[in-house]
């Protein structure tokens, strides 16, 4: 015996043989030869999609649950080339006279897959959570995203490995992934159809609601991750049941809890396809009722923090970031009406407190509101494009001003009545629709008296910087003068500001019932 | 007896390879000889649990295969070299042998040493960290040898062993075998006669799926007697005598 073969006499405990064979596995596995093009997948899949985004914990969260896109495939094809192992290396006659049950060496063999699929996986995840723990203002990590991921990665290695050892041959692994892969987009299809069921696909995260919806102003409602994760163990489960059942698999015993587990395996993800077809969707997730914890229910608490303006402005701190482009979008027209009756004494960002599904599988979100005494205004940013998310800060500022300053003005200024109607007449409005993020209408006509209201309202949307087009008659960079109105609105926009304000102060009374004129205004 | 046989058959299909064999044998080296397609192969892979047989009675150290139980405790005392070996490509030759190892229910503290064992009797100790890729199919069969004798089994089945060796791998095989046999059943289909008469105490021909020999070497080169059967070695001669007789008796084609 040569010395270097025999073993050193040592007081370590051997390790357990189910031991000793994992690490076999994984020191041999050939998902090791995968892991640098997994890695880059990743990279190119998830981190560079998550870091694109506003470092919200729930927006990267949302990434890291479509990782199973990007990964699942080549995994499924890969397990399913490791599976099919004994059969294409002429090993089934040797390895199937062993003692230790063939479903067990197998489920070594998948183990060690996953083991080194999910290294991948939970490193990138590690990466992005540490990423984003550097940039992220508020909160934590949420796991039950991550974890649904993390399930997504087994189970593609379950269903793949048991394709390829059930059905060994030159093209499984190649099926497998393609399979994987068309499994995953039609979920996407489905749940574009408005496929009740379709909302256990494990790509799909609170069906449809933008990422900054859910799990700031409330806790992430796990109802629906809970149902994929069931269903996603069920599937696992299944496959790896199903290995257990050839007759090599093992004695009679051990091919009945194979068979049993199977079973188990199906049930529990029929289960949770039967939960997810109970789902509906509120405004902070998805609840699934017999899963549901009223608890989730309860709003996180949080300090806001606020920009010290004329009017103060407030966010989530999460939302910390974002707080100079609110203040510069709202500030120029809350320094403008101020102090005067109907004018938010404070802006508060809210979380969304309405949705609507839309036939298309689509949702609609509660827009912002102005309410109270003295009136607020609660602005929820969920819907909006933030910077960073697909829009510019230019862009987010002409948002928020198209869809807010027109309600701070209609609260301030009051209502125009349109052409034939007294004013003031209710709410037939000049701009958008209040409560409701969608397109504004700008009226033709206005009835006499309410012509010095218009004129005002056109002067303060010029000089607040709100843009045309936005329900506001004139913006800036359009020419007022020409006409009475315009001519009116011209010269109050030309006004000094503290000459304005107190103009409005001393007639903003007047001017909400309709009882200025044009060439009362200064 | 550690091998007991009696009318056992095999069928595939319409094809029957093992016809009624009736056979048994105790420690020591058993030859199993006989021309291509003589149900030689399928009668190890009975012998090894790999197929059920298809009638007849079947026991392996004292216990019946037909239950899971009883065959497993048979496979964790089988060693099996099977005719193809298959093998893993990424694997060193350490961690093959170890892999059969942990399969076979080796005691975990028993596995290092059992491995190196092994590997050193099938003469590979300073090939045991090299990837079986890399071997030559003389060095393969010799792994799967290791693999086959690494929890040193009591009934020790080798599908035609030293295909692929040069004459001193063959030389250092037989006396291997010779030592496997002095506690152990060791049953070895092949086709090379003086591997027979090197280290086979007993040795039984297969023809068309029924034993038409069993005996001693020494009984099968005095059926060449007085006849003139074709071969340039004694046993080589009393094969073919025997093998000419089956077929007369059976109209088959010499």
């Amino acid at each position: 015996m040569t010395a270097a073969l025999v073993p050193a006499p040592s007081r370590r405990v051997p390790l357990a043989a189910p031991a000793r064979l994992l690490r076999l596995e994984l020191r041999r596995n050939p998902m090791l030869w995968l892991l640098p093009l997994l890695a880059i997948l990743f990279w190119l899949g998830v981190y560079r999609p998550a870091m694109a985004g506003p470092p919200f914990w729930n927006v990267r969260a949302t990434v890291l649950q479509h990782a199973v896109l990007f990964l699942g495939p080549l995994l499924a094809g890969a397990t399913a080339w490791v599976g099919s192992r004994d059969g294409r290396r002429g090993l089934t006659d040797l390895v199937g006279v062993t003692a230790v049950p063939r479903w067990a060496s197998q489920l070594a063999t998948w183990a060690a897959t996953t083991c080194w699929a999910e290294a991948v996986y939970l490193g990138g995840v590690a990466v992005v959570y540490g990423v984003t723990a550097e940039q992220a203002h508020w909160g934590g990590p949420l796991w039950w995203p991550a974890a649904v991921g993390a399930a997504g990665v087994a189970t593609c290695c379950a269903l793949g490995f048991a394709a390829g050892a059930l059905l060994p041959g030159r093209f499984t692994a190649a099926l497998a992934a393609v399979l994987v892969f068309l499994a995953l987009g039609g979920g996407a299809f489905a749940l574009q159809n408005n496929g009740t069921y379709a909302q256990i696909w494990p790509l799909n995260v609170q069906d449809g609601l933008p990422p900054d919806s859910y799990g700031v102003f409330y806790p992430y409602l796990p109802d629906l991750a809970i149902a994929q994760l069931m269903f996603l163990a069920g599937l696992a489960v299944a496959a790896l049941g199903a290995l257990g059942l050839p007759a090599a698999a093992g004695g009679r015993w051990l091919r009945g809890a194979a068979a049993a587990l199977a079973a188990a395996g199906l049930a529990a993800a029929g289960t949770a396809v039967g939960l997810a077809g109970t789902a509906r969707l509120e405004a902070h997730g998805v609840v699934i009722p017999a899963l549901h914890d009223v608890a989730s229910d309860r709003p996180v608490p949080y300090v806001p923090v606020c920009a010290h303006s004329a009017v103060p402005v407030c966010v989530q701190p999460a939302y910390r970031s974002y707080l100079p482009a609110v203040t510069a979008a709202l500030g120029p027209l809350l320094e403008q009406v101020a102090g005067l009756p109907g004018a938010p004494v404070r802006v508060t960002q809210v979380a969304v407190t309405s949705v609507q599904q839309e036939p298309s599988n689509g949702v609609q979100l509660g827009g912002p509101a102005l309410s109270g005494s003295p009136p607020v205004l609660y602005l929820p940013l969920a819907g909006l494009s933030l910077p960073g998310e697909g829009a510019t800060t230019a862009q987010f500022i002409d948002q928020l001003r198209s869809e807010d300053a027109t309600m701070i003005l209609n609260s301030v200024i009051g209502d125009i009545a349109p052409a034939g109607q007294a004013a003031p007449a209710g709410r037939a409005r000049v701009g958008g629709q209040a409560g409701a993020r969608g397109p504004a209408s700008v009226p033709v006509r206005v009835a006499p008296g309410a012509e010095a209201q218009l004129a005002i309202e056109t002067a303060l949307a010029e000089l607040a910087g709100v843009p045309s087009g936005s329900g506001v008659p004139s913006g800036s960079g359009v020419p007022m003068a020409g006409r009475p109105l315009e001519a009116a609105a011209h010269r109050f926009a030309e006004l000094p500001a503290a000459a304005r304000h107190a103009w409005l102060a001393a007639h903003i009374s007047a001017l909400r019932a309709g009882r200025v004129t044009l060439s009362e205004i200064p | 007896m550690n091998v007991e046989i009696a009318g056992l058959t095999r069928r595939f299909g319409r094809t029957q390879a093992v016809a009624g064999v009736d056979l048994s044998a105790g420690p020591g080296v058993f030859g199993l000889l006989g021309p291509n397609g003589a149900g030689k192969t399928s009668m190890l892979r009975v012998m090894a649990t790999v197929i059920p047989p298809s009638s007849g009675r079947l026991r392996l150290l004292g216990r019946d295969p037909g239950g899971y139980g009883p065959r497993r405790e048979i496979r964790r005392r089988l060693g099996y070299l099977p005719q193809n070996l298959g093998y893993y490509p990424s694997f060193t030759v350490a961690e093959f042998v170890e892999y059969f190892a942990l399969l076979k229910e080796v005691p975990p503290a028993r596995v290092p040493v059992a491995v190196a064992t092994a590997i050193e009797r099938t003469g590979l100790g300073d090939k045991a960290r090299a990837r079986l890729r890399t071997l030559s199919g003389g060095m393969l069969r010799r792994v799967g040898i290791a693999q086959a004798i690494v929890n040193e089994p009591e009934l020790l089945l080798l599908d035609e062993p030293t295909a692929g060796l040069d004459p001193e791998q063959r030389v250092a095989f037989r006396a291997l075998m010779r030592e496997c046999g002095e506690h152990a059943t060791v049953v070895v289909s092949t086709h090379l006669v003086e591997d027979v008469g090197a280290a086979c105490t007993e040795v039984a021909l297969m023809n068309q799926g029924k034993i038409v020999f069993h005996g001693t070497p020494a009984e099968l080169i005095a059926r060449a007697d007085g006849t003139d059967a074709a071969g340039d070695a004694p046993l080589e001669r009393g094969y073919s005598a025997v093998l000419a007789a089956a077929r007369s008796t059976t109209g088959a084609w010499a």
